[in-house]
């Protein structure tokens, strides 16, 4: 591309919140269940019926914006935008125009080593519309989603190139999931993009163009890049940008013009009458601001002071149960811990497709198993034996140890016996060992191993071989 | 035949207890009366079936409070299960809701009767109840004469002792002024006081349900079981439960009463003028403090309530697209098309001028403009009035400016049925309590009413004023009765 231009985007997020029930009215938000159950009469917009405001989700929209560092409005009311649309049964959309819930914010991204903030405009609460479906001259329409709290993120345009959007996305949905705010699933709807990207010369940022409902997260990356380019091509040969709404095809890596935007849409925008100002009193705010999550980057910290490497930390963020696990954990070698998990237990799972909290692996039980690990009370094979019985059974390792028969030899006579039997029967690494071969040690601690299977302490055999080895 | 209907509530009551007669006598008196004036058109739909089989129900029933059994009438933009609700609309003709309003949920809790949806303006626009998609209903005082409006079909069946009890709702007067029209009382209580889930909404942050009734004492009485918040409603206001009836009788002396200007201006017929200074008079006589007052912004009130509630009717009337419910019109050639002529053919003329203009007054730059400057001042008149209550008890005024008019005048003049309620606007801009209470006659015995307004939630103490009034005119309220002229 012309390396005059420099392109801008920003984008408009839609997420759905995780609530029990609808915004403005109190029945079920539930993806997946049959279309047209999860309705009463407010969401169907007879007349006569008012909204409620589901405090729940209010809370949620909280800590979204708490989490993205906005301002918060404390005294802050809904809106209503008008317009005509089928899937719009009252003929407007409740949702907060000029007093969102959170304002200013910003969102800390990092690309290739560079650290950057990226503003957030603001951040609102609104209700989704019914989900419709066309099938030859027909529509349908399915209620269930009508009413569905949302909650719109919109960036400032900030962002100036395909990296920095993606890393932006991926940072934001990180940041929901951890918050429980919204499953974040935009190939279930629940969470839905537009890209706005525009390309200028000058300071000046050129006019923009919108991008809906983009199918991916690396998909908003491409946009970025093909709408740039586009635009770059357009103004390269005399053209003008318009306002104007567009989709992007993956196939041919195209962004394709929907509606050119008409001059002042007009959503006659007034402040809904039947929901009175609501105030969040500091108390509250400061509430739900302590009982925050943990979030991401906090969790990544810690993870590499305790020695992690960047790559198993990512992976423990990528898999919010496990790292969830470890919290209040913080104590125990966080090293071993994250090898457990993100190995045998992983593994473990996968194959029986359950959820760690769905096993009755306990988190006593868990740091008791690292804590003999690191104090090498047992090995690592030992603990590949009783794996299946602690993700299965109540029992301790203790007692998981001794059920199986697997015995730790930690009896020095007897350990000493063997020992030296090992020794007298490799009577050349002894040579080995004198004239200070350290692999020695790791061949002789090899072969009793293999003669306890495994279950010899592995501190006490070091320990006892050195004192053994010096003797002669 | 009976005239159970006649008597006082109290007097049903016991006979009810006594069972000296059944709810059931009630329910075909109610319904003789109907069917004697059907020429007035009160009523848009009869829930003649379920009426009876209901009071046959309540024979076994203990009679457990004043209410017990009696007939009332609803206003048709109140949404009742399994009964047509039309708001007198083209629109709605076929509408049957699915819920109950909160209102009736509680008219039923006390085994009140419904006897059917009363005649009003289409979605209650309107002061004359014209724009009914039903005809309009007729002044029981003189059938040439209109009962004024949007709730002229309560106001009408009051007017006339079909029944006893009748609810309205008020927007912009749409209870007090017919109740001046057809000599009975009619009261719009604060904003917040009662339920407004299932009243269809014409401009929500001045809608407000209210009771309509023969006197008084009745009008607490209902007004008694109408109350309370809702969840339902955020806008419905929490309070401690009060008895509305409880100053009903006590003395007015040193009671302090303003008299706004305005209210006394030019604007006001003469015959008005003379029988609300006389009422002046006797309530000075009667140890009352009487002053002249000036509450800012007051004459700007109507042009404020036609920004305001045009506007969030323009918003409110939208669900209305022949998709789920109502009138839809035949083979659309598209969705637009659907939208298009389904309001186009549904709604009635003066609705689509309202919705034209709020639309109108709420696009781009005409929000800043008007709406969000209406409700600046509006809030201004709710602050003066407010300096007012600091001194004064009570506001008094005439309800209208002229009595009930013919039915054929003035039916093309769309501002002359706003300046019909310049006198009861200002009450719903401020969100206070204001009602209706007869004081006399015209030359052509035509009703003429005084407007008591109080400070926010002091409805007990406008029926104290109310009910001295009553008493010491003591004045035939029924049309050609007995004793009439």
């Amino acid at each position: 591309m012309n390396k005059e231009y420099q392109v801008t985007a920003g984008t408009e997020v839609h997420c759905e919140l995780k609530s029990n029930t609808k915004m403005f009215s109190d029945s079920y938000n539930n993806y997946g269940t049959f279309a047209n159950t999860n309705i009463n009469e407010i969401d169907f917009a007879y007349p006569g019926t008012l909204p409620t405001v589901n405090a729940y989700a209010v809370e949620l929209a909280l800590k979204a914006a708490l989490a993205l560092n906005c301002k918060i409005n404390k005294k802050m009311h809904f809106d209503r935008k008008n317009y005509f649309y089928p899937d719009l049964p009252k003929g407007y959309q409740i949702t907060q125009a000029r007093s969102p819930i959170g304002v200013d914010g910003y969102l800390e991204i990092e690309v290739d080593g560079v650290i950057k903030k990226i503003g957030i405009h603001d951040i609102h609460i609104e209700e989704d519309t019914c989900k419709s479906t066309h099938y030859k001259d027909k529509s349908f329409l399915d209620f269930n989603r009508n009413g569905v709290p949302l909650i719109e993120i919109v960036s400032e345009p900030d962002l100036k190139s395909d990296k920095e959007t993606v890393a932006y996305l991926e940072k934001l949905r990180e940041t929901l999931l951890y918050l429980d705010v919204s499953d974040c699933k935009i190939e279930e709807g629940s969470m839905r993009c537009d890209v706005n990207v525009s390309v200028s010369k000058t300071e000046k940022l050129g006019t923009r163009t919108e991008t809906k409902n983009v199918g991916s997260i690396s998909s908003a990356g491409m946009v970025v890049m093909a709408e740039a380019k586009r635009q770059v091509e357009e103004l390269e040969r005399g053209r003008e940008i318009r306002e104007e709404t567009r989709r992007y095809d993956e196939k041919t890596n195209q962004t394709i013009l929907m509606r050119v935007k008409e001059v002042g849409n007009d959503y006659r925008y007034f402040p809904e009458p039947d929901i009175p100002f609501l105030v969040l009193e500091d108390d509250y705010i400061e509430k739900v601001k302590e009982n925050l999550e943990i979030l991401p980057d906090e969790r990544r910290k810690l993870y590499l002071e305790k020695g992690i490497s960047l790559v198993n930390a990512n992976k423990l963020i990528q898999n919010k149960q496990l790292s969830d696990f470890l919290l209040g954990m913080e104590d125990i070698d966080l090293v071993i811990a994250s090898n457990l998990l993100l190995g045998d237990i992983s593994a473990y799972l996968n194959k029986t497709e359950k959820n760690l909290e769905d096993t009755k692996l306990t988190k006593e039980r868990f740091s008791d198993l690292v804590e003999k690990l690191s104090k090498k009370e047992i090995t690592n094979k030992v603990f590949k034996d009783i794996l299946v019985e602690l993700m299965e059974t109540d029992l301790t390792v203790q007692k998981i140890i001794e059920s199986k028969g697997i015995e730790t030899i930690s009896d020095e006579s007897s350990l000493r016996e063997i020992v030296n039997h090992i020794i007298e029967e490799n009577s050349e690494s002894v040579q080995d060992y004198k004239s200070g071969r350290d692999r020695a040690i790791k061949y002789l601690m090899g072969q009793i191993m293999k003669e306890t299977k495994g279950s010899a302490n592995p501190s006490l055999v070091n320990q006892l071989l050195i004192e053994e080895l010096s003797k002669r | 035949m009976s005239k159970y209907l006649d008597k006082s509530i109290v007097e049903i009551n016991e006979l009810l207890k006594k069972k000296a007669i059944r709810p059931i006598d009630l329910v075909e008196e109610a319904f003789a009366r109907i069917e004697e004036n059907k020429d007035l058109n009160c009523f848009i739909t009869l829930n003649k079936e379920e009426a009876l089989e209901e009071a046959k129900k309540l024979e076994n029933v203990e009679v457990d409070n004043l209410l017990f059994g009696i007939p009332i009438a609803i206003k048709d933009n109140i949404s009742t299960k399994d009964l047509r609700t039309t708001c007198a609309s083209k629109m709605l003709e076929n509408y049957v809701p699915i819920y109950d309003a909160t209102v009736v949920q509680k008219i039923k809790d006390k085994h009140m009767i419904m006897i059917g949806k009363t005649n009003m303006d289409e979605f209650a626009m309107g002061s004359t109840s014209r724009t009914s998609y039903f005809d309009p209903p007729k002044n029981p005082w003189n059938r040439e004469k209109i009962t004024g409006g949007s709730s002229g079909g309560s106001a009408a069946c009051i007017s006339a002792r079909i029944v006893p009890f009748a609810l309205g709702s008020d927007t912009g007067g749409s209870i007090r002024q017919p109740a001046s029209y057809t000599g009975i009382v009619g009261m719009k209580p604060t904003y917040g006081r009662i339920s407004r889930y299932g009243l269809v909404a014409f401009a929500s942050s001045l809608d407000q349900i209210g009771p309509m009734t023969r006197n008084v004492y009745e009008n607490a009485l209902l007004l008694n079981s109408l109350v309370g918040r809702d969840a339902h409603d955020l806008t419905s206001v929490p309070r401690e439960e009060e008895d509305f009836t409880r100053l009903i009788g006590k003395d007015i002396r040193g009671m302090k009463i303003g008299v706004p200007n305005y209210f006394l201006s030019d604007i006001v017929s003469k015959e008005i003028l003379d029988q609300t200074n006389e009422m002046i008079h006797l309530l000075r006589e009667k140890g009352a403090t009487v002053e002249f007052i000036d509450i800012d912004y007051i004459e700007n009130a109507v042009t404020l309530y036609q920004i305001i509630a045009m506007g969030e009717a323009s918003s409110n009337l939208a669900r209305f697209d022949g998709v789920r419910f109502g009138y839809s019109t035949e083979n659309p050639e598209s969705v637009e098309d659907l939208y298009r002529k389904t309001r186009k053919e549904g709604f009635g003329k003066e609705v689509k001028r309202r919705i034209m203009v709020g639309s109108y007054l709420l696009s781009g730059d005409n929000a800043v403009t008007y709406y969000n400057k209406a409700l600046q001042i509006r809030d201004d008149i709710r602050k003066s009035f407010q300096k007012a209550f600091e001194t004064y008890d009570l506001i008094i005024g005439p309800t209208t400016t002229t009595v009930a008019y013919n039915l054929d005048q003035d039916i093309d003049d769309p501002i002359k049925s706003f300046l019909d309620d310049v006198l009861v606007i200002p009450v719903n801009m401020a969100g206070l309590p204001g009602m209706n209470v007869p004081i006399g006659f015209n030359k052509d015995h035509m009703p003429i009413g005084m407007h008591i307004i109080g400070n926010s939630f002091e409805e007990a103490k406008m029926y104290q004023l109310a009910s001295f009034i009553e008493k010491e005119l003591d004045l035939n309220l029924v049309p050609g009765g007995d004793a009439c002229e």
